[in-house]
């Protein structure tokens, strides 16, 4: 698998909204918390992995190239 | 609500460290750091990461998700003092997840891990006759009531010893170097984990790190009750401590040999149960 860096940075920005906005209506008494959780269940896996891979993930140039052993 | 789950993982991985080093210092070795696993899930998150070839793509990344999500979902139902069903129904999924690691690599080792969860599921889940134990008891199976229970009448470590033995064997059976270990054997290189590498295996350490700290927090609040959560920490640590333990002076038993103990032990909890359901009003 080989995403680009703008497509990771994507997802990771989308979980991190998702349980910022979570978290912000929790604190606003607008959702129960049930509801809340349940977003955070979903993101937070997300989150982690594309937090991963955003820091490997290439940034349209190539990495050092293989020079041999 | 996120603070909760980062707390979660790095102490879970912190006990996981710190398994490591008792059971290093009771074989006479040095051991690894206590905060050596946390280092390990940070290091496997800087490192290259792909999806095999012979891999399933969407099995093999999804069952990462999902491992995460099921027990962020058990530490919001173990804090929310929701319903302990919920939280084994969680256990068993996990033995799904840990059987879908090992068929989405395409590996034999991860497979034969894979193979060896659901074997093992076969031995540990009957265990949770445990809860019906606890229910004889405290009629009934909400965490918030289980602890009302404990906080008139005492820990149910004392009213109910066996059954407080048999979630400690459940427990022991996830510990990693355990009797019951079987599917992360050494012959199986990494078992079920062996093909899932990089951000994938840090994942793992996410996955291990918040379930080690979700049962061990369940144990504590099922079997001793209402305590503050700093003394929480520090009771989950000892039984860490008795788990390692029993881990360094235990071999790993052969998967025939592994199902065959525990279900002798669930055998005895039936009876326990049945006994309870007898005498109980």
């Amino acid at each position: 698998m080989n995403m680009k860096r703008t497509t990771i940075t994507c997802g990771l920005a989308a979980s991190a909204i998702v349980i910022a906005i979570a978290w912000g209506l929790l604190a606003a008494s607008l959702i129960p918390l049930w509801a809340a959780e349940t977003a955070i269940v979903v993101a937070f896996p997300v989150l982690v992995l594309f937090l991963g891979l955003w820091w490997r993930a290439p940034g349209g140039e190539e990495d050092i190239p293989f020079i041999g052993y | 609500m996120i603070e909760y789950l980062v707390f979660a993982a790095a102490f879970g991985l912190l006990l996981l460290g710190l398994h490591r080093k008792v059971i290093a210092r009771v074989q006479m070795r040095p051991g690894p750091p206590v905060w050596q696993e946390i280092l390990h899930a940070l290091k496997f998150s800087f490192k290259s990461t792909w999806v095999p070839k012979t891999a399933s793509a969407t099995l093999y990344v999804g069952v990462v998700l999902i491992g995460i999500g099921i027990w962020s979902a058990a530490l919001f139902v173990v804090l929310a003092g929701e319903s302990i069903l919920i939280l084994f129904a969680i256990y068993m999924l996990h033995k799904v997840v840990e059987h879908g690691f090992g068929l989405s690599s395409g590996s034999p080792y991860g497979k034969f891990g894979g193979v060896r969860s659901v074997i093992s599921a076969a031995s540990e889940i009957p265990l949770f006759v445990t809860i019906a134990a606890i229910y004889f008891f405290t009629g009934s199976l909400l965490l918030d009531d289980i602890i009302a229970y404990q906080t008139v009448h005492g820990p149910l470590l004392l009213i109910a010893p066996p059954a407080a033995i048999a979630m400690y064997l459940v427990i022991l059976s996830k510990m990693p170097y355990g009797p019951f270990s079987i599917v992360e054997g050494k012959e199986l290189v990494s078992g079920y984990k062996t093909e899932h590498f990089g951000v994938w295996r840090a994942g793992i350490a996410v996955i291990d790190g918040t379930k080690t700290f979700v049962l061990l927090f369940a144990f504590v609040a099922i079997f001793i009750g209402a305590v503050p959560f700093s003394l929480a920490l520090i009771i989950m640590t000892v039984i860490l401590v008795s788990l390692s333990f029993v881990c360094a002076v235990t071999p790993m038993l052969s998967p025939y040999d592994s199902v065959t103990v525990q279900g002798l032990i669930t055998g005895l909890m039936l009876l326990y149960a049945g006994y309870l359901w007898w005498v109980m009003p």
